[in-house]
């Protein structure tokens, strides 16, 4: 079987055995290690990092020149790779199937596996990261054995293979293909890292709030680029797709937003841990939710039983995945178990009125919202098994179902923020809410005078205006109080991800609600009007290049720019891509695509125009989101232990 | 204080006139294409499972596009008769939204039930924690204190 692949394959499949190895090892010496509380096998752990990491580089750098060099004995390179695709997409082509997007996954987890090592060199002989780094281990061994064998991507092809389709034509249509994958997989395979540490804490019974301190900012690192990730994701469907839309609920793209729903909730409950020790179970819970869902969606749309634009071939893999869930949920709710006396919280919640109850009800709300994501998704595969009956459930429902939990979560938004912890009055809230309350007043009265209508939207940009006050005191009063510092800290950085969250769910409210679409049939030089805009064909041409025959249609846009919406053909696959153009503004965008049947001679083409609000504010809230998590992750003003956790009490006052 | 409130008042009439009102306002006509879009949102496309027949580009999509757009076009049937007219020609798993009767009314059901449920759940237990406030120190807590305050004075 080997001597049929070239040298990258032999040396791929090298490479993923010896990670296997290594990661075996160093999973035996970290676990070993800390039984024993051996210091001396301890020091080796960082080693096997090492190791595993260098063989998982080794295995994708062979992946890489495999596909550089179109090494076609290999399957891999068969389906995804062609000589005429360009340099740059070939580069991404590794990804763009599901052997190459496992060998991803083991090389980021790889990565995390040594950063982690290197973080706690220090540290190593404290045996809660020597049981994490084991964690660490294991997981990657597991992907390791799945990339060595059923989503092996170094196997050999059929032989006499001279060139192949290349990627599938919608990924090699955009740079951000480039990005959106690798972004995304440092979010959905960075939760490994937390996870690890609460295996660690519960297994050394150290359930108090200093691991959780210690891996903050890895949470908060990889749900960064979770969100990131998810953002060009939508980017790169709204500028590819030609549906004019950022999210499908599509189930691969459900099963991004899963992990990313109980990691907000985790990121916002572990405050209470840490400020007052409760919720412990809560919070591993969310941990381990948050890993075993990303095990979860990758067996459901990778092992073929749920079908969506991104699911690759049906494959062996499923029953892989299916048995590590299993693994996961029985070990980690065994550890729970085991450790309930530990993990019982000390303190309790004085008032339903207090910060730590705003964060109880968040995670309330975010657990229906993954809950209702979870059961959409899966629904299908429910009614089939009990009713041997297909049928599908798509974004209609998950609108519906996602608009009330989304209104319910900017409404906690605005209040939490002003809420003090322990305890607070209604004349707190009276008074702290007076000027975020004139926002949202503003917000509303403003959108009505643009024209907005609908309950559903002018709520959500009364709330957005609410939350929108709330945030911004927030970092008035920090930045008042200490200047620049003000900016930094999780309470202050996390205003700044709110503004953006804002500004995402306002820009979603009107896009979804407000946008205007035609089709027009368009004549050469005869001026068409559409929503007080005017479009003007100018031209038909077609473009060719060895991999495609592209027609574009040539548009001006209200007399001043030229569009070029187009429709590709790739002769070699036989598909049709649309691509659209777009016009981009602050307020509104213009969405152009050309509609089949195309015919380059014609004088005429049919087009579809929808405009759409305030797009671009959804780029520039995940831009503030980004921001704000860098900001929150930087160290702020530390509390110290002995200061009061709350405002002090405001005598003489009615 | 008495001002405030009074404000406060009037900005939550305020809110809700505005609300009641916006809320009751068209956005004018829809264009047939829109009419097109929202039916097509809510059908799926037969061999792309995953995508609605709005999203996909695929051949089965286009035909039940246009034939969704024949319809409009002749403005004959109302949009809930039209989706069953496509229901009955194109087959039953053509619907993208779960009808709610049968087994299909779970993924209806479900959430609200969860929802309510949680939503309990997160009441009760601030009833709990409430009633578990700590009470008034027992004899033996203030022996402790007393003892502790005799150490530090001897």
């Amino acid at each position: 079987m080997l001597a049929s692949t070239g040298v990258s394959g032999t040396l791929g499949r090298a490479f993923l055995l010896v990670g296997f190895i290594g990661a075996i090892f160093g999973a035996f010496a970290a676990f070993t290690g800390a039984r024993r509380n051996d210091q001396q096998v301890i020091r080796l752990i960082p080693r096997f990092a090492v190791l595993t990491f260098a063989a998982s580089m080794g295995a994708f750098a062979a992946m890489e020149y495999a596909m550089i060099t179109r090494d076609f004995s290999l399957a891999y390179v068969q389906k995804v790779g062609s000589w005429s695709t360009p340099a740059l997409y070939n580069f991404a082509a590794v990804w763009s199937a599901l052997e190459g997007s496992i060998l991803m996954w083991v090389l980021v987890l790889a990565g995390y596996t040594l950063a982690v090592a290197y973080w706690v060199r220090k540290r190593m002989h404290d045996l809660i990261a020597s049981w994490a780094m084991g964690v660490m281990f294991v997981v990657s061994a597991f992907f390791f054995l799945v990339s060595f064998f059923p989503a092996n991507p170094f196997a050999a092809g059929a032989p006499g293979v001279l060139d192949g389709p290349g990627p599938n034509p919608l990924l090699q249509n955009h740079i951000l293909v480039m990005f959106h994958p690798p972004i995304l997989y440092l979010g959905y395979v960075g939760v490994t890292v937390p996870f690890a540490f609460a295996i660690a804490a519960l297994i050394t019974g150290r359930v108090d709030e200093g691991w959780l301190v210690a891996t903050r900012r890895w949470s908060l690192f990889s749900w960064g680029f979770l969100t990131f990730g998810i953002a060009l994701g939508s980017w790169w469907s709204y500028e590819v797709l030609g549906w004019s839309g950022v999210w499908a609920w599509d189930p691969v793209e459900n099963a991004s937003l899963l992990p990313w729903i109980t990691g907000t909730a985790y990121i916002h409950s572990v405050l209470v841990q840490e400020r007052r020790g409760m919720l412990r179970v809560w919070n591993i819970s969310l941990l381990v939710a948050t890993f075993s869902l990303t095990i979860l969606g990758t067996f459901l749309t990778r092992s073929g039983v749920l079908n969506s634009v991104h699911a690759f071939s049906e494959s062996g893999i499923g029953s892989w995945f299916l048995g590590l869930f299993a693994v996961v949920l029985v070990v980690s709710i065994g550890l729970i178990g085991w450790r309930g006396d530990r993990l019982r919280s000390p303190g309790v919640i004085d008032s339903p009125l207090s910060r730590e109850a705003a964060f109880l009800a968040n995670n309330v709300l975010f657990a229906v919202f993954a809950f209702v994501v979870l059961l959409g998704t899966v629904f299908p595969l429910i009614v089939e098994a009990l009713q041997n009956r297909q049928i599908a459930v798509g974004a209609p429902f998950f609108d519906r179902l996602s608009t009330p939990i989304g209104l319910a979560l900017l409404t906690l938004m605005a209040i939490a923020p002003v809420l003090p912890w322990r305890k607070a009055t209604t004349e707190t809230l009276r008074d702290r809410l007076f000027w975020p309350a004139w926002c949202g007043l503003g917000a509303l009265i403003l959108s009505l005078a643009l024209g907005a209508y609908g309950l559903a939207p002018l709520l959500t940009f009364a709330l957005g205006g609410v939350s929108a006050g709330a945030a911004l005191r927030q970092v008035f009063l920090a930045t008042r109080r200490q200047g620049w510092r003000g900016l930094v800290g999780r309470a202050n950085g996390g205003m700044i991800v709110h503004l953006g969250v804002i500004l995402i769910a306002v820009a979603l409210g009107a896009s979804n609600s407000f946008s205007k679409s035609q089709e027009l049939s368009l004549v050469q030089n005869v001026e068409a009007q559409f929503a007080g805009h005017t479009f003007e064909l100018r031209d038909v041409i077609e473009v060719r290049d060895d991999r495609s025959i592209s027609v574009k249609a040539l548009v001006l846009v209200d007399g001043r720019k030229i569009y070029a919406p187009a429709i590709t053909k790739f002769t070699r696959i036989g598909m049709n891509v649309g691509t659209p153009s777009v016009r981009t503004s602050l307020t509104t965008d213009i969405y152009l695509t050309l509609e089949p049947p195309v015919r380059q001679d014609a004088n005429e083409a049919r087009i579809k125009v929808f405009i759409k609000p305030m797009i671009t504010w959804l780029w520039i809230g995940t831009a503030l989101m980004a921001v704000g998590t860098a900001l929150a992750a930087f160290p702020g003003r530390r509390r110290k232990p002995t200061e009061p956790t709350s405002a002090p009490v405001e005598v003489g006052r009615s | 204080m008495k001002t405030r409130r009074s404000v406060w008042l009037a900005m939550f009439l305020l809110a809700g006139v505005l609300l009641v009102f916006g809320a009751n306002r068209g956005g004018g006509p829809k264009t047939q294409q829109e009419r097109i879009d929202s039916l097509t949102s809510n059908l799926a496309c037969p061999t792309c499972s995953g995508e609605s027949v709005f999203e996909s580009r695929a051949v089965a999509a286009e035909a039940i596009r246009s034939e969704v757009a024949r319809q409009v076009a002749a403005g004959l049937r109302t949009d809930e008769e039209i989706l069953g007219f496509i229901e009955q020609r194109f087959g039953g798993q053509v619907l993208l939204v779960p009808r709610a009767d049968g087994l299909d009314s779970l993924v209806w059901a479900l959430p609200v039930a969860v929802a309510v449920f949680s939503l309990f759940m997160l009441f009760s237990a601030f009833a709990k924690w409430r009633d578990n406030r700590p009470s008034a120190p027992s004899n033996d807590d203030e022996l402790i204190v007393a003892r502790a305050l005799d150490e530090r004075e001897s």
